[in-house]
């Protein structure tokens, strides 16, 4: 009962509310509403204005790539220089935006950069959606030392990550950062990148057949007819290498700073 | 002692870890904790069990929610301290108090939490002293891995009485549906990992039960196309009509029989080359189209809103507007209480298995207590966004269901890539068998069934009927015959005349049938198959969980190599005839760990779809 009386209560306020504005807008001169029309556009105008603006220049970086491959103590490396004490399997993505750690003591004004590492566990692959669109570089971090026997979930990953709607449309860069190099056991990038290579082929031929099944791979890889190489992407496609526990992460900081300019 | 006390965020920074026991952990049970257990929306369990060469753990945990943190504690199983959950609880309000989201060298806490220990210590110590017939009992539920008391002990006793307790248990056929949870107590091995799975109160299901066992059993009386599970003979006459294109409207009632049954082609069986009714052209299974998922927000708007019209007046309009513009502090478990029993009940009208929307609510509220609720939001609608979050998790797939692709790599290896159908009675393994073998064909695999159904009378038969409609080659070797040896040879004949992939068909039968299930393992450990899909119907309600565990369980006891294959996948059969009841979707994904990689939705062999996990969380919740 409460709730209908104060429904109707508030319905005749609001028409006698109406009224009153009718008479305002009939009492005013139609210059002076002219005016207040074209600075209420003109506002809005700006607005979205500043949005465009705003998402040509993106500043985020993702770090993505399989469980276990050091995405997180990356991202650590990059804001505080250091591993701590460690980590262990992400539940939720980090995100923060800072200045990289090694350009803290450069003078100057340096424009952060906003870097999300999302976990990599594939329960938690959904998360990855949220932030592709943003991204203004992708990084997929692949473990050198465990790689063959994670090479094809790796590689099926990095398919998905490659025909996302979002990294194709909008040319994303891509940067294959094969991780843990300072251990003896580690692969070289370029065997990364040919096995890589070779798994997309083989995934592009059997993704194509049920690809009309799935609604969100509608984008196909490389040249038809041809064994696929990353230079047939699109967007660029770069690899490097990197050390987490480390710290030797150059090439990783190069390619951010590519892309989200100081 | 205790072996390890780590915190860290949930991102993932491991922020203190107390350096003076500092024992090297031996394999790395933190990672195997988060992504098996935490990640698995098990959470709301008490411990968990880390098995690797060399070293068995327990491992104990909580969360600070507000603060985002993660405290584990591991210890040596065979020691069963007593003051572990205590000592975390105090941890976390210590560390709390000097945590600070930028800070990440805790040194100082070190002094702190020797403090800490001691005090648990001795508090044990105490109730050690006081309480000394209570620890006998304690000591001997360790070894059932420590579980909650009461669970533990109902457990205990059932896993006892459920092994032997099999032949008497067997003619009674609702008694199957009493003793479900004895094995979820126990270890379900998963490539050598262990899960251990708190029980939930058996007691409660066992009544449960036997109101859900009715409904579902007049449900397939009814509805199944494949008749009940009893009517084994007529299941085979009625399976042929259903591709019939003169086929006629069904009748349900009992007035069936009187219309011709009998709709098997005229021509004999053995001859024919020109059977008339090939179906390789009834166009693109449904496994190829796009599927248009129309998203209904505005009716769920709708019914939020009225949601919350019930919520104000029951709360008083004037505090709940205030709590949501200020938000409140942080959420308690009184607070979660009502939303998570309303969200429990939805899901169990949607037919997901009381003790999986159980498990499934004590997950959310753990990963909710004590979380800040936001600004303009309800609780209601807080639990509803935390538990759809979990239910994708749950429903997205871990491994790659792209079967295409395993075909191919087996094929570049010069092997048939072999598929076996296992399930309960008439679940329609045969029916799908087909589907799948249709959809395969049209993707140019060449596709051999092998009737390893060497039981039930009409089983190849029927199977013969499908070959021939799909022109596709079956090799069969009558009935009474071992069904691995069957199978065995199949593969063989396929490698020969260089088959791509092998379906085999095996009988139906109840997860407690002792000794064809050890058939069934034996044919598994035999033929290694790729891929060893579960057959389950989307009618099931509670019994799902117990099929799904049972059948894994017996593969892996029953198994002689120490690493026995489970299931792998699974396909969803009726799934047209539940409306929104999906839950059986939910509950078999939870309780097995294995991804649905098909749906059958109808009678037609194109009527084969992948799972759309995004419709399936919306009807769960709707």
């Amino acid at each position: 009962m409460d709730m209908e009386n104060l429904e109707t209560r508030v319905k005749i306020q609001i028409q006698k509310w109406i009224v009153e504005a009718q008479e305002l807008i009939q009492r005013t001169p139609p210059s002076q509403l002219y005016a207040a029309v074209a600075v209420v556009g003109f506002t809005i105008l700006l607005l979205i204005l500043i949005k465009l603006f705003k998402r040509t220049s993106s500043n985020t970086i993702v770090l993505t790539g399989l469980s276990g491959g050091g995405k997180t103590i990356l991202f650590y490396q990059l804001r505080d220089g250091s591993s701590h004490l460690g980590t262990v399997t992400s539940m939720e993505p980090n995100e923060g935006t800072f200045v990289l750690h090694t350009e803290t003591t450069k003078k100057g004004k340096i424009k952060p950069v906003h870097i999300v590492d999302v976990p990599g566990h594939s329960r938690l692959r959904a998360k990855l959606d949220e932030f592709l669109p943003q991204a203004a570089g992708v990084v997929f971090v692949v473990d050198a030392v465990e790689f063959l026997p994670n090479c094809r979930a790796a590689s099926e990953y990095l398919y998905e990550v490659l025909t996302s709607a979002s990294v194709v449309k909008k040319n994303t860069p891509v940067l294959i950062l094969c991780n843990k190099v300072d251990k003896v056991t580690a692969h070289t990038k370029e065997f990364i990148r040919k096995q890589l290579e070779k798994e997309i082929d083989k995934l592009r031929a059997s993704r194509t057949v049920v690809s009309e099944a799935d609604v969100t791979n509608e984008f196909t890889l490389g040249t038809p007819g041809e064994a696929f190489a990353f230079s047939q992407c699109h967007n660029k496609v770069s690899i490097g290498e990197a050390s987490g526990l480390t710290g030797e992460i150059t090439q990783l900081e190069e390619f951010i700073r590519n892309l989200v300019k100081a | 002692m205790l072996e390890q006390l780590l915190i860290f965020t949930r991102g993932g920074l491991i922020l203190w870890t107390c350096r003076e026991i500092g024992n090297a952990l031996r394999g790395s049970p933190i990672d195997t904790l988060i992504r098996s257990c935490l990640l698995e929306e098990r959470s709301g369990a008490a411990s968990y069990s880390y098995d690797a060469p060399g070293a068995a753990y327990t491992l104990k945990w909580t969360f600070h929610n507000e603060l985002g943190l993660v405290f584990v504690a591991v210890y040596q199983r065979i020691l069963h301290l007593l003051y572990v959950d205590e000592l975390l609880e105090m941890v976390k309000d210590e560390f709390s108090k000097i945590y600070e989201p930028k800070r990440m060298v805790y040194n100082d806490f070190d002094d702190m939490f020797q403090q800490l220990k001691k005090e648990a210590e001795d508090l044990a110590e105490k109730m050690k002293k006081s309480k000394q017939p209570v620890k006998a009992v304690n000591a001997n539920l360790g070894k059932k891995q420590g579980l909650g008391q009461k669970g533990g002990v109902d457990g205990g006793n059932k896993k006892k009485s459920g092994d032997d307790g099999n032949g008497d248990e067997e003619g009674n056929k609702t008694k199957n549906y009493g003793y479900e949870n004895g094995h979820s107590n126990g270890e379900h091995v998963v490539n050598g990992e262990v899960t251990a799975v708190v029980g939930a109160n058996g007691k409660e299901n066992r009544s449960s039960n036997s109101g859900a066992f009715d409904k579902d059993k007049l449900k397939k009386l009814r509805g199944g196309k494949n008749g009940g599970k009893k009517t084994n003979t007529t299941a085979v006459v009625s399976k042929g009509p259903k591709e019939e294109p003169k086929k006629k409207p069904r009748v349900w009632n009992d007035s069936a029989p009187e219309t011709k049954l009998d709709f098997t082609d005229p021509v004999s069986e053995n001859g024919a080359d020109d059977v008339p009714d090939v179906a390789m052209d009834q166009g693109e299974s449904m496994m190829d189209r796009e599927e248009i998922f129309s998203s209904d927000s505005e009716s769920e708007e709708e019914e939020l809103g009225k949601d919350a019209k019930v919520e104000t007046k029951k709360t008083g309009w004037f505090s709940s507007m205030f709590n949501s513009i200020a938000g409140k502090a942080s959420l308690d478990k009184a607070d979660l209480e009502p939303a998570l029993k309303a969200l429990k009940d939805r899901l169990m009208t949607k037919n997901v298995a009381e003790e999986i929307a159980e498990k499934l609510c004590e997950s959310v509220a753990a990963s909710l207590e004590g979380k800040k609720l936001a600004s303009f939001t309800r609780i209601s609608s807080t639990v509803q966004a935390a538990m759809e979050e979990a239910l994708v998790r749950i429903l997205t797939p871990r491994r790659s269901i792209d079967i295409m692709r395993d075909v191919h790599a087996a094929k570049d290896q010069g092997k048939p890539y072999v598929v076996v159908f296992v399930g309960v009675n008439g679940v329609g393994k045969s029916t799908n068998l087909a589907k799948v073998a249709y959809w395969l064909l049209q993707h140019n695999v060449s596709v051999m069934m092998a009737a390893c159904d060497t039981f039930r009378s009409g089983a190849v038969e029927q199977l013969r009927t499908h070959a021939r409609r799909l022109q596709i080659p079956i090799f069969e070797k009558g009935y009474e015959k071992d069904p691995a040896i069957v199978a065995k040879e199949a593969i063989q004949e396929a490698s020969r005349n260089g088959s791509d992939v092998v379906l085999v068909d095996t009988a139906g039968r109840m997860q407690d049938n002792e000794p064809l299930m050890r058939a069934l393992s034996k044919l598994i450990y035999v033929n290694t198959p790729d891929l060893v899909l579960f057959v389950g119907e989307a009618l099931v309600g509670n019994d799902a969980v117990d099929q799904l565990s049972k059948f894994n369980q017996k593969l892996a006891d029953f198994s002689p190599s120490p690493n026995p294959r489970l299931i792998d996948g699974i396909l969803l059969t009726k799934f047209d005839t539940i409306d929104d009841k999906v839950g059986a979707a939910l509950s078999m994904v939870y309780i097995s760990g294995a991804p649905v990689m098909f749906v059958g939705c109808g009678q037609s062999y194109t009527d084969l779809k992948k799972l759309n996990v995004k419709a399936i969380v919306k009807t769960l919740l709707k």
